[in-house]
């Protein structure tokens, strides 16, 4: 690495659950130290899910670091130059994207229960409900398309004509 | 993280974190930029890349760790 990219790192301790562990604003780059216990893989992989389009994501693991516990790194790299206060927003961006996961974790966790119910109702009505197919009945009856048993078919006329003779034959 | 370069480069990822599969499939998609060998390292799968294609726009070792990252989560997904 330059000396001038050099003198642009600024390590930072880390200070809380999320902190940026390195900024190099020469090479573009910041990474982020996750405490393992605090945020779980899945919380990672859904915010690096998120950045992919904007920036180059590589994950690592530090097993046992210089404070005994072990930690994900994210190493975040723009894919255009940024400044180093850019970066610096890029991985705050990124620490809320991480709460952001981990708070719509929770909440399916808490309402997995309901969901699932909510779906077995869901399919269910759907298998009770009328299906196409039990309009595609081809169950033969015996009768040809010309057969008129109700009589529909008759004339107006033939039907009254009739009557009327009858009735002209009562009187 | 690596930076795009004509020389043989090794990005080390870890396998508690990167799939093998999704490696490969990553290693398939950039078959025609540069060439890729995987192997256990430890922790890691170290991956050798080499042949990379001066003339490509963009950090193809950067976008195959990309790659790389998409298809294990994308498997990860589908494994639940």
């Amino acid at each position: 690495m330059a000396e001038s990219a050099k003198s642009a790192t600024a390590k930072a301790e880390a200070k809380g659950d999320t902190a940026i562990e390195t900024l190099d604003a020469a090479q573009h780059r910041v990474t982020l130290s996750l405490e393992i216990g605090l945020y779980p893989i899945d919380v990672v992989y859904g915010a690096a899910y998120v950045f992919l389009d904007r920036c180059y994501v590589l994950l690592d693991k530090q097993e046992g670091g210089a404070k005994g516990t072990s930690r994900y790194l994210v190493h975040l790299r723009a894919k255009g130059p940024l400044s180093a206060e850019q970066l610096g927003a890029m991985s705050g961006e990124f620490s809320n994207e991480l709460l952001s996961q981990a708070l719509r974790r929770k909440i399916v966790k808490a309402n997995q229960k309901i969901i699932e119910e909510i779906t077995t109702q869901a399919i269910a009505g759907a298998a009770g409900g009328t299906l196409p197919s039990d309009f595609l009945d081809s169950g033969d009856d015996g009768m040809d398309f010309l057969d008129d048993p109700l009589g529909i078919a008759v004339p107006w006329e033939d039907k009254f004509k009739k009557k009327k003779d009858g009735e002209g034959a009562d009187q | 993280m690596t930076t795009t370069s004509p020389t043989p480069q090794t990005v080390q990822l870890h396998r508690a974190l990167y799939m093998q599969q999704a490696i490969k499939e990553a290693a398939e998609t950039f078959a025609d930029f540069a060439s890729f060998k995987i192997r256990r390292d430890g922790a890691y799968y170290a991956v050798d890349i080499s042949d990379i294609d001066a003339d490509t726009d963009g950090d193809v070792v950067a976008e195959f760790c990309n790659f790389a990252l998409h298809h294990t989560i994308q498997r990860k997904k589908k494994r639940l």
